[in-house]
């Protein structure tokens, strides 16, 4: 066994029925899928060892993403390609594999480093919609409750600009902190509106990180 | 289903817990192209994703149904009560999590049956679907529903919902069934010409073809065939040899319970304990070979990913090679971290050595003994004897070889049960956890589990009361306060719920319009403790007019017709009347591959029995 692991940087996409897997359920889908690939694969010490493996960030359960990032690590140099391929093959086809790399162990986690968040909303019909939201970012304050704690949301709307989109929707694109210290999800804000997420169709389309 | 119907589930999933329960989408999962001129079934599960999709019998028809060309199997399981909720609001019927289509566009509904409690899940189902509930509403534009499991060695009390019930084993019968539905239904025949025809297949009961008549006093007079082409009793069907075992398992996208991959190595038992309903009903044994066994596990791992494996079986330790399956299943996998269990392991040292072998067997988890019974003459009741001597000594060399965690399996309310035989199960526990401490200190847990008796039919225990809710609560009162100062854990079942499976189990076909009743009342999920649904049954009882205590607490003769007598599971009534006898004498008898006692099994599947080279048999 070669004693420098070997990082390994994924970028995917989770679609369709995929999006109603939540987190935890998605890692545990990858450690199987990466199990099924046969590569050689590291693992976690200790008495119950696991595939080491590191998700960049939560995707909010009911949100399809163009943009996720895991890191693996292997205990052999291999191809991206080849790494691609074997991933590939063992995924669910909901999951799409967008890119692999290999890259620095120096490098800070994914999940430590993620900054922010763009989305893509797909909104109902509503012409007030852009109106309301407007108004409502034009407060001071814009305050959701989470687990019984009350918390200002308007620092983490980082941007968001409006278009249409091809259906005859409403499209907004937003960016919003995803950090550890500031972390909001659009689903917050659409509520905030009246507007159900269910009735929308989200997609995350990057994750920013720190340079 | 349309498009439209699609998007309006997504919707509703928006709303529930854990939607990933119903979108289907797992690896291996099996979608086929649905098109005319296939048989098209689908797998019903009635209770939540997460317990159904575990179950070892459905992944053997999924893939036994699949690998046909001309059948389509999917599956579906009862929606949680928020999605059921969601689905009653939108007007959105039940669906299969592969194609997504609604359970009335199957041809056949086969429900597995493993317990009771999801007696009244079946009727919301059924419901769900926009299918009538009772067998003599459905013409041939309703999907035919069919049951099987080990529920149904007594269908009585589900005979009217059900157009028909496999007995036994269904890797086989189940593509009988299929090919029989594909011919009549080309035909154009009608319902009834379809039951005749299923019928007359081996193990496959019809229960509108049978007519049961009661005495005065609410017992069974006769059972009977309404006509003369048909047999008087049913046996059950078995599978001489075990078929090749599947391993492309579903890996669940949501973590279920059980989540790993089960391997069946056996299947039956000889040792004849006597208030085992799986003992009795699935003999012979049969064996899976260690070349066998070992590919399989190989093949699920690879096509699985999962970094679990379960060994199962009704008592691993008498498959005739478990060293070595052991000894292989450590050879070929110790190098991929993995984790595997070996339930049904005997009181005894050679479980520990089973333990060396299989090194993968860690001591993290807790080491699991089920006792049964804590006194050497209530195990000869049971039929389930223990040398104490051993019993200590095998506990004492678990704690030795590292485990610090012992969880032990009792049940109280047994025939001629005394104050006294409760009192050594305390006793038991706190001899255990002295013999830990002794060994780990005060790192040991010792835990009791106490289920209390139901006698089920088929057993020689079958004649027996249950033991009053009363009772049961003043023995688990006193074990609960005497471990509670020991600092001893203990889990038990509910009186209540012991109540409900006795009535479920032993009853007959007048239960149909009780089930029916508690279900209009909302009766469902009757195995989830919070829901409190006993005051349901017993209205349900009463709005009917019958009594529920005629089912629980009458001891019954021996020569009374019981509801499940012409269900034949090869096990004979006289032996099972002499099994009685002795346990009352409290006189065992030995495992029954040393010495035949007739139980019957070879009288009715004698000729089935393979040659030695093609498949182990128990029997000797």
């Amino acid at each position: 066994m070669n004693d420098r692991p070997i990082r390994v940087r994924v970028k995917y996409a989770k679609k369709g029925n995929l999006r109603f897997i939540g987190h935890l359920d998605t890692q545990r889908m990858f450690e199987r899928a990466l199990r099924r690939s046969k590569l050689p694969l590291r693992y976690t010490q200790g008495f119950n060892k696991h595939v080491r493996i590191n998700l960049a960030s939560a995707l909010p359960l009911g949100f399809t993403s163009d943009a996720e990032l895991l890191d693996f690590w292997l205990n052999e140099e291999l191809e991206a390609s080849f790494i691609s391929d074997r991933l590939t093959k063992s995924l669910p086809s909901e999951i799409e594999i967008l890119d692999v790399k290999l890259v620095d162990n120096s490098l800070p986690s994914l999940q430590g480093s993620l900054l922010a968040s763009d989305y893509e909303i797909l909104l109902p019909d509503n012409e007030l919609f852009e109106e309301n939201f407007t108004r409502l970012l034009e407060q001071d304050r814009i305050e959701v409750t989470r687990r019984n704690k009350t918390i200002d949301i308007k620092p983490m709307i980082l941007r968001y600009e409006f278009s249409d989109s091809e259906s005859g929707f409403n499209l907004l694109k937003i960016r919003m902190s995803s950090s550890a210290s500031a972390n909001t999800r659009p689903d917050d804000l659409l509520e905030l509106l009246g507007i159900n997420p269910a009735d929308c169709k989200i997609n995350r389309t990057k994750l920013i990180f720190e340079e | 289903m349309t498009g439209s119907n699609i998007d309006l589930i997504e919707k509703i999933l928006y709303h529930v817990e854990k939607p990933g329960r119903y979108v289907g989408g797992e690896h291996n999962q099996i979608i086929k192209h649905w098109r005319d001129g296939m048989t098209k079934w689908c797998l019903v599960f009635p209770d939540i994703y997460d317990i159904g999709q575990t179950n070892l019998g459905l992944a053997m028809l999924y893939q036994a149904l699949n690998q046909a060309d001309e059948i389509l199997a999917e599956r579906s399981f009862a929606p949680w009560v928020d999605m059921e909720a969601e689905m009653r609001k939108n007007a959105i019927p039940l669906f299969s999590l592969e194609n997504k289509k609604r359970l009335n566009e199957f041809d056949i509904l086969g429900f597995t049956l493993p317990y009771e409690s999801i007696y009244t899940n079946v009727l919301n189902i059924l419901d769900l679907s926009a299918i009538p509930l009772f067998s003599k509403e459905r013409d041939m534009s309703f999907p035919l529903i069919i049951g099987g499991g080990q529920a149904t060695f007594n269908p009585e009390p589900m005979s009217e919902f059900f157009d028909a019930f496999v007995v036994g084993e269904g890797e086989e019968v189940v593509l009988e069934i299929s090919k029989l539905y594909s011919i009549f239904q080309k035909e154009g025949a009608s319902k009834q010409d379809l039951l005749a025809g299923l019928s007359k297949i081996e193990g496959v009961y019809v229960p509108s073809l049978y007519d049961v008549s009661y005495q005065t006093d609410g017992r069974i007079a006769a059972i009977k065939p309404t006509r003369n082409n048909i047999p008087e009793r049913i046996t059950k069907r078995i599978v001489p040899v075990l078929p090749k075992h599947p391993s492309k398992f579903l890996v669940p996208n949501v973590e279920i319970v059980h989540d790993r991959v089960s391997i069946e190595i056996m299947r039956g038992c000889t040792r004849g304990c006597r208030f085992c309903h799986a003992g009795m009903v699935n003999r012979p044994v049969r064996q899976r070979d260690v070349k066998d066994i070992i590919p399989v596990i190989e093949d699920a791992l690879e096509s699985t990913g999962y970094e679990e494996i379960g060994l199962l079986s009704l008592s691993s330790s008498d498959h005739t090679q478990i060293l070595d399956i052991t000894k292989k299943v450590h050879e070929h996998f110790h190098d991929q971290k993995l984790s595997f269990s070996l339930p049904s392991l005997r009181i005894e040292s050679f479980s520990l050595d089973l333990m060396d072998e299989l090194k993968e067997l860690k001591p993290g988890g807790g080491f699991t003994l089920a006792p049964e019974a804590a006194t050497e003459r209530m195990r000869a009741v049971i039929n389930k004897p223990l040398d104490e001597e051993v019993f200590l000594q095998t506990v004492r060399e678990i704690f030795e070889k590292g485990w610090r965690s012992i969880k032990l399996y009792y049940m109280i309310g047994l025939p001629t049960e005394t104050q006294e035989d409760v009192e050594a199960i305390l006793n038991d526990g706190i001899r255990i956890q002295k013999i830990g401490k002794s060994i780990h200190g005060n790192r040991v847990k010792v835990h009791l589990g106490i289920a209390s008796l139901i006698p089920k039919p088929h057993t020689p225990f079958q004649w027996l009361p249950v033991k009053s809710p009363d009772s049961i609560q003043e023995k688990l009162d006193f074990l609960k306060s005497g471990t509670r100062k020991a600092g001893i854990k203990m889990s038990y079942n509910i009186p209540d719920s012991t109540l409900l499976e006795s009535w479920l189990s032993r009853g007959d076909r007048r239960l149909n319009q009780v089930i029916y009743e508690a279900w209009k009342n909302g009766a469902k999920f009757d195995a989830w403790g919070e829901r409190d649904n006993l005051q349901v049954w017993r209205n349900a009882f009463a709005t009917v007019g019958i009594n529920p205590d005629f089912y629980a607490y009458r001891q019954r003769d021996l020569d009374e017709v019981l509801p499940w007598d012409h269900i034949n599971i090869g096990v004979k009534k006289d032996y099972l009347i002499r099994d009685y006898q002795l346990s009352l004498q409290g006189r065992t008898r030995k495992d029954c591959r040393q010495n035949c006692y007739m139980c019957g099994i070879l009288d009715s599947f004698g000729e089935l029995r393979p040659a030695k080279e093609n498949g182990y048999w128990g029997c000797p």
